[in-house]
């Protein structure tokens, strides 16, 4: 049980707002780029403050994970694909039909209400009480443990689902590959 | 002697189903025996039942036999059961006995016929549907009995289905008596829901009252009666009957079926005692007829119209004497009558078949020499349906016509329409008699009977007649093989008839011997007994007025047939009938009909699988569009449908 | 826990997963809609985290993890589709994928 004196509160509030003032700017700048580059970048920073959050969040493991896996990996990859198809990603707002854009705003805006109403609604009931967590919780030991003994199957599912994914990008990729092979032995037989 | 009765029911039905069931496999001239034994078993049976019958004492007489509980609802039972008692007693011999001598007769006449067995197996249904009709013991079972006969008549009216005629015919007289079944049956509900039962002992004053009810459900077996026994104004169907085969024509159309309506009313005479004006139109009904009837056929061409007129013309009587309470005498005369006219047109089917399918008596003549033994027996029947004195006929109609004397004034006024329907009745046989045997051979006879049986000169005949327009060519088929008066199966059951048609009266001899009247007094008594003074002057005038209109068609048809005066266009077109119903009847229903086709079944019925198909496919191609296979789209509708259902489930808790 | 209450930590969560939806819907370039839904991934793994925490249940930090091995693997598959998709010289739009049209 640690105890939080009066300024380590306020510390806390800071970093706070300040993470969650990042998450929100960068998860609009993601949605709103025309550049994919700057959206990526923008991700990389959303993945960041969330982090910090999971760390405000007791999660130390969880946040070292999105680091590493989720920003550095993942996000790095997209970056190459961006990079690859220069020119060819450049995303302009194009309008599609003009109703979807107004009913995907209402939706937008209807799901947001909904939920905040919920979650203000239980927060004076069902979310009053918070437990008390112990030092070890979020630690890499909690989750080794847990993911081995309680989510077993979860966790060798989600190996195998990174197989196939591996497997299957892989396959995406020979095709393309394949193709190209063909039409330079096409324009090879045209030009002779 | 329950088991003699139902024996007697069943047995005929035993020989439909063997016939029926057999099909193709059985000989046709096995069909025929097999017939005519279920028949002729079905009236040993009811001799025998008969005969044990006279045992008992004459107010036990009445018997309900019940097989089975065919329907039950709530306090309401029918049973199917059969009453045995004095009236439908007479009903079943008269109807097994002729029936059986008319079968006997359908093997000579009927054969060489492609479709030999399915006559009889008809036949068979037909005496089947008869007894059931006559022996059942509700009304519902009657019912039920009154539309069998009606299809039993319907299937053999049209008989020789190629013949469009035939097929008209047939269907008239369906449709004719399905206007008397519905009245019936109208008169059978109203009777249940007032009496809450079926069976003959509901028709009593203390159930029925004395109102307007008793008139209906009385309207509603007369007018079932009626349509059944072909009287005025539902007896169009008959004449045009007469093109089914002859033995038909004479079972059917004028020994049984058609007086089923005057057993009706004799059977439910205590209803219409409780409503004398629908029993006096009855009798109104019936004398009305005998004129009309006898009038019609006094101009008749067609040998067997002239006895379908003739038939109606006598149920007419018969309509007479259960009208004026007379029932014995009306049950004696439909006895008589189907003796002489059966016999009648038995006959008629000797010449028929002798002239190779001829039936206009112009083109008949000189029969006398030529067919003797036929002209006796007709001669016989002719004499029996005149009333000639101390024939069967004689007895029956003078009983009748002391009976309508006895019940007074109303009575006396259709007396008179009897006497005047006596001459009618004479006038009309005598012509049809002289004009079919006497005078000279015409060509048609010499052709066919008065060349012998050489064969090059008779094949040659029958070839030329086949080309005629009246002959079928099962007739032709007959004249070649026995050519003349035509085989013992025919002639013998023509000379039983013949027999009885002028021994079968005595069974009531005025009042000095009354057999029939002891014999139905339990079941029918009669409402008015006629005085001795009235029996003499019925039996007197009757006779008297029959015999005069011998004498005038003697001196107009026997001289010479061309001296015959014309006659009136109004009886040639038998009073308009038929052109008034195709007015009134046919015409708007056919109407209705093509404008129901037009209106409801085009674009309902059959529209409606159309729609449904066209419908769906309209449906789905409004609903195209959403698949308009943008990703974005998709994801929207996901995305709003999840909004909707998170706010429906907030709202709910 | 020192700072606020967990509901504001939903409501973020919330933010950000509605703030992915509409870029989903709206947007027709395939890589910013990839980009849009991991948005939306990481908008459920933050309230994930948030609960985990509220009930003191470390299965909130399992899912979590398990939810960003999905997303890894989706992302590979989604690129490479957009990646067969240039080399066909497509245009990288989403709308023009439209020939499951009904």
């Amino acid at each position: 049980m640690l105890a939080y004196t009066a300024v380590g509160n306020v510390f806390v509030w800071i970093v706070w707002i300040a993470a969650a003032a990042a998450c929100i700017g960068t998860g609009v700048l993601v949605v709103t780029r025309t550049n994919p580059f700057h959206s990526a970048l923008a991700l990389i920073g959303n993945l960041g403050s969330l982090a910090v959050l999971y760390l405000l969040l007791s999660a130390e493991f969880v946040a070292a994970a999105q680091i590493l896996v989720y920003a550095g990996a993942v996000m790095v990859m997209f970056l190459f694909v961006i990079a690859y198809l220069g020119g060819k990603a450049d995303a302009p707002w194009i309008g599609g039909r003009s109703w979807h854009q107004v009913a995907a705003a209402l939706a937008g805006i209807a799901i947001l209400a909904d939920v905040l109403v919920a979650i203000s609604l239980s927060a004076g009931g069902t979310l009053k009480t918070e437990a008390e967590v112990t030092r070890s919780f979020g630690s890499p030991e909690e989750i080794g443990r847990l993911f081995l003994t309680d989510h077993l199957l979860a966790f060798e599912i989600t190996s195998i689902v990174l197989l196939v994914a591996a497997v299957g990008g892989v396959v995406l990729g020979s095709h393309a590959r394949r193709t190209e092979a063909e039409a330079a032995a096409e324009s090879a037989e045209d030009a002779a | 002697m329950i088991a003699a009765a139902w024996i007697c029911l069943l047995l005929p039905l035993a020989g439909a189903l063997a016939i029926t069931l057999a099909g193709n496999l059985l000989p046709k001239r096995i069909a025929g025996i097999l017939a005519t034994s279920s028949v002729a078993g079905a009236f040993a049976a009811a001799v025998v039942a008969f005969v044990l019958m006279l045992g008992d004492s004459p107010g036990q007489r009445s018997h309900v036999s019940t097989a089975f509980t065919w329907l039950s609802a709530g306090s309401f039972h029918a049973g199917f059961s059969i009453l045995l008692d004095p009236l439908s007693m007479v009903m079943m011999m008269v109807v097994t006995g002729v029936g059986s001598l008319i079968v006997l007769y359908s093997i000579g006449y009927m054969h060489g016929d492609n479709e030999e067995r399915r006559y009889f197996g008809y036949m068979a249904l037909f005496v089947f549907s008869m007894l059931l009709l006559v022996q059942g013991g509700n009304l519902l079972l009657m019912l039920v009995g009154w539309g069998l006969v009606g299809l039993s008549s319907y299937l053999l009216i049209g008989f020789w289905h190629e013949k469009p005629s035939a097929v008209a015919a047939a269907k008239k007289a369906f449709v004719v008596n399905a206007i008397g079944d519905a009245t019936f049956a109208v008169a059978v509900i109203l009777l249940i829901q007032q009496t809450g039962r079926i069976d003959f002992g509901a028709f009593s004053a203390i159930s029925l009252g004395n109102g307007g009810v008793v008139n209906i459900v009385a309207l509603g077996l007369l007018g079932g009666a009626i349509a059944k026994s072909a009287q005025l104004p539902l007896h169009t169907w008959l004449p045009d009957a007469m093109e089914g085969p002859t033995p038909v024509s004479a079972l059917i159309h004028a020994a049984t079926m058609v007086t089923a309506g005057v057993y009706l009313i004799a059977r439910t005479h205590s209803v219409f005692e409780l409503a004398p004006h629908v029993q006096d139109l009855a009798a109104g009904i019936g004398a009305v007829t005998i004129i009309v009837a006898g009038l019609v056929a006094l101009v008749q061409t067609d040998i067997k119209r002239v006895i379908a007129y003739s038939t109606m013309s006598q149920i007419g009587y018969m309509f007479v004497g259960v009208g004026v309470g007379a029932y014995a005498s009306g049950m004696f005369h439909l006895m008589t009558h189907a003796f002489f006219k059966a016999l009648l047109f038995m006959g008629a089917g000797i010449v028929i078949h002798a002239l190779g399918g001829e039936q206009d008596i112009r083109k008949m003549g000189g029969l006398r020499r030529l067919m003797p033994k036929t002209y006796a027996m007709m001669l016989i029947a002719s004499l029996a349906l005149i009333g000639f004195p101390l024939t069967s006929g004689f007895f029956s109609k003078d009983a009748i016509l002391a009976g309508a004397l006895a019940r007074g004034n109303y009575g006396a006024a259709l007396w008179i329409l009897g006497m005047i329907g006596a001459l009618l009745t004479g006038i009309y046989t005598t012509r049809m008699f002289i004009t079919v045997f006497h005078g000279d051979a015409t060509e048609t006879v010499t052709r066919h009977l008065a060349g012998g049986g050489s064969g090059a000169a008779h094949s040659a005949a029958t070839a030329a007649h086949a080309t005629d327009a009246n002959a079928t060519d099962d007739h032709a088929g007959h004249a070649r093989a026995h050519h003349g008066e035509g085989p013992r199966t025919m002639l013998v059951p023509v000379a039983i008839l013949a027999v009885l048609a002028l021994i079968g009266g005595f069974i009531q001899v005025f009042d000095w011997w009354t057999g029939m009247e002891t014999w139905l007094e339990s079941v029918t008594p009669a409402l008015h007994q006629p005085s001795g003074l009235q029996e003499a002057v019925s039996s007197i005038a009757g006779p008297l007025m029959g015999l005069l209109g011998v004498y005038l068609a003697w001196s107009t048809y026997g001289a010479k047939k061309d001296t015959a005066p014309r006659p009136w266009a109004l009886l040639e077109r038998k009073f308009y009938f038929d052109e008034l119903y195709d007015r009134i009847a046919y015409g708007p229903a056919a109407t209705l009909a093509r404008l129901f086709t037009r209106v409801v079944e085009g674009p309902l019925v059959i529209g409606s699988g159309d729609a449904l198909g066209q419908g769906t496919r309209a449906l789905g191609e409004r609903l195209r569009p959403l698949q308009n296979g943008l990703v974005r789209s998709y994801a929207l509708l996901i995305a709003g449908s999840f909004a909707v259902m998170a706010i429906v489930f907030l709202a709910v808790r | 826990m020192p700072g606020p209450g967990i509901a504001a930590y939903l409501g973020i969560a919330t933010f950000l997963f509605v703030t992915g939806a509409v870029g989903v819907l709206l947007r027709r370039s395939p890589l910013i809609v990839l980009l849009s839904l991991e948005i939306m991934l990481n908008g459920a793994n933050l309230a994930l985290i948030a609960f985990a925490r509220h009930w003191g249940n470390g299965d909130g930090q399992i899912f979590a993890i398990s939810v960003m091995a999905v997303a890894a693997a989706e992302v590979v598959v989604g690129l490479g589709l957009i990646v067969a998709m240039a080399r066909k010289n497509l245009d990288l739009d989403v709308d023009d994928l439209s020939s499951l049209k009904g």
